[in-house]
């Protein structure tokens, strides 16, 4: 063993691995010597992973990988691992949203590579796997410890993160009025939707004639409102307002009413809904696009069975075509100046 | 008369192979002999019902292992035996050694000349290593192993491979708060720039310097082994045909590519550090008893 560390008056010099200028003593000689034990006298390190030089996680990665040891003999006992092809894919998709580098590297108390922290999420996806079977089939307890685990390193926003992408469900309020926003271009519609009260049925008259008129008579109302009709003042119609104007005034170009009927006339809905929509921005195309978008919206809110109709007929997807951009070089943003041979 | 089918048409062969129609099956209650087909799985019931069909079928053949071949999954090798129950140095024998492979060197174009008296052969282009010198080496390593971690050494297993991490973490958690382990890269100033690495306070406070390391791959951890050259610290190493054995103070000639291999060499010495342990506690008990009845027997003297 090491005895003579270092010779006396050589202990502020840098020890290069060609020179080693401690003498060598063969300890058989210092038997007679009192030597005081410093080194055996100095605690051991704690750690078993000390010699790495990242100790903390070596020994945190280790803790992770027993778990999930212990995670996998838990669930082969309850006969569910090995799991089959059929029962894996019944599974749902995981997405998972655990904290970035950075943050498991505070976590954890070192500085993280990212080969490193790859091999940590590594391990937590398949935690999160197990606790997905463990929670399918109902063994609470098991599921509930590797949770437990899991949450700890788990993104704050993880909810927030996961939910990307999905539309939120559009609310009601007390009056049963659906509030959807709707853009086109640089145009944004505010748009409240409330379902048209229908005035009692005349007992003489059929139900589909009824329907047939009372459609056609809103159709006539919406698209020609100063046309005087006899039918206009007996039969109550669903209105659309924009801008606190009737849809006629507020858009005399027809090609921009029909825009914003569109998804009502697929959808068969003509009547059946009393529209009130706030537009900005933009222009008459756009914003009857914005406000088209906002009434589709908000048909398929009150009306779920029409989202698909209304997919298929690409209205409830905003309009992602924008004013392209001029360009240095060209005349607009695709027109190109006069080409002069010479 | 015979007929076409033969003189007994019933037990012909085309009747005999007639499958019987399978009939629908989707919950069936008796016992199954295939416990894996598929079927969709919605509620928790559903799952309720592939566990109940996992364990009809395990009951279906454990009732039929208590009939027929007497080898069960305790009494033969099974693959994690070699890591969790490993052998003793007495019972490390020439056999389990080629059970494991120890023997198979690399190729004889890659010998080291100063390997030549660890080397059995050549066969198939391989250098078989001697076991019979390998035996008595591992043993002579196993001595010194106890002898360090009776005299409350501390020794270091390094295995750079991600098939040996297991192998070191599991033979350093066998020995006890004497032993660490190396599983991943060794970082080149471990032992020779100890300060920058573990800072003043613990390179100052506490006992940095191992006593004894144990190399499983020692062809990769060559500034490992330097270092340890330097700081005057006995190795122990599995060398191959293709290191020179004189690397490392203690050389066990073998295999140094096959987890197997390295799994029994370092059980074998996690054993004999257990020992070593178990030594040194009922030295430190037995001294203590003697102290307890000096002392008592000096009360007994000063009363009298």
């Amino acid at each position: 063993m090491n005895v003579l560390r270092r010779p006396p008056g050589l202990s502020s010099f840098r020890f290069y691995s060609t020179q080693t200028t401690r003498p060598f003593v063969p300890p058989a000689s210092l038997n007679h010597l009192e030597l005081p034990q410093r080194q055996r006298e100095k605690p051991r390190p704690a750690s078993p992973s000390f010699y790495t030089a990242r100790p903390d996680f070596y020994d945190q990665l280790t803790s992770l990988e027993s778990a999930l040891q212990h995670a996998k003999t838990a669930l082969t006992t309850c006969h569910l691992l090995p799991l089959p092809q059929f029962a894996r894919t019944a599974l749902p998709p995981r997405v998972n949203a655990w904290v970035d580098k950075r943050e498991l590297g505070l976590k954890l108390r070192s500085n993280l590579t990212t080969s490193r922290y790859r091999r940590v999420v590594l391990v937590l996806n398949e935690l999160e796997t197990y606790r997905a079977i463990a929670e399918k089939a109902g063994i609470m307890e098991l599921q509930e410890g590797i949770r437990g685990i899991t949450e700890l390193f788990e993104r704050a926003d993880a909810a927030t993160m996961l939910a990307r992408g999905k539309s939120k469900p559009v609310k009601f309020d007390e009056y049963g009025r659906s509030y959807t926003l709707g853009k086109r271009k640089t145009s944004s519609a505010r748009v409240w939707i409330v379902p048209a009260q229908r005035p009692p049925a005349d007992p003489s008259t059929t139900a589909l004639s009824t329907q047939a008129t009372e459609t056609d008579s809103a159709l006539d109302a919406l698209l020609n409102p100063h046309s005087s009709s006899k039918s206009n003042e007996h039969v109550s119609v669903a209105q659309i307002l924009v801008n606190n104007t009737p849809l006629s005034t507020y858009f005399p170009i027809p090609a921009d009413r029909t825009r914003v009927i569109h998804p009502l006339k697929l959808t068969g809905l003509l009547g059946a809904y009393n529209i009130f929509a706030i537009v900005r921005g933009g222009g008459t195309s756009g914003q009857s696009g914005a406000v088209a978008h906002g009434i589709a919206k908000g048909l398929a809110a009150h009306e779920p069975a029409v989202a698909t109709i209304l997919r298929k007929g690409k209205i409830l997807r905003r309009d992602p075509r924008m004013v392209e951009r001029k360009k240095p070089g060209l005349a607009k943003a695709r027109k190109r100046y006069t080409w002069v041979k010479r | 008369m015979a007929t076409k089918a033969g003189l007994r048409p019933w037990l012909s062969a085309t009747r005999c192979l007639w499958k019987s129609r399978p009939s629908v099956l989707q919950h069936r209650r008796n016992v199954f002999t295939s416990s894996d087909e598929p079927f969709p799985l919605q509620s928790p019931d559903d799952w309720q019902l592939l566990q109940d069909r996992r364990i009809r079928f395990k009951m279906l053949v454990d009732l039929f292992s208590e009939h027929g071949s007497t080898v069960t999954r305790d009494n033969t090798f099974q693959p994690h035996h070699q890591l969790h129950r490993p052998l003793a140095p007495s019972e490390a024998t020439l056999s389990a050694l080629i059970a494991a492979g120890a023997h198979f060197g690399h190729a004889k174009a890659l010998l080291n000349p100063n390997f030549m008296p660890y080397a059995y052969g050549v066969r198939a282009g391989i250098t078989i290593i001697d076991l019979d010198s390998t035996l008595p080496l591992l043993r002579r390593a196993a001595s010194v192993m106890r002898a360090v971690v009776e005299r409350d050494g501390t020794v270091v297993f390094v295995g750079t491979r991600p098939d040996l991490r297991a192998v070191v973490r599991k033979a350093a958690e066998r020995i006890g708060p004497q032993a660490f382990h190396v599983g991943e890269r060794w970082l080149p100033g471990t032992l020779t720039n100890k300060l920058q690495l573990f800072g003043r306070d613990v390179a100052k406070e506490q006992r940095v310097t191992p006593d004894l390391v144990v190399f499983l791959n020692p062809m990769a951890n060559a500034h490992a082994i330097r270092e340890c050259a330097i700081q005057h610290i006995p190795t122990i190493g599995i060398v191959d045909s293709n290191v020179d054995p004189r690397v490392v103070m203690y050389p066990i000639p073998a295999n140094d590519e096959s987890p197997r291999t390295a799994e029994l060499i370092t059980g074998v010495l996690s054993i004999a550090g257990r020992e070593g342990r178990v030594l040194r506690e009922n030295k430190e008990r037995s001294k203590e008893l003697r102290q307890s009845r000096y002392k008592r027997g000096q009360e007994r003297g000063s009363t009298r």
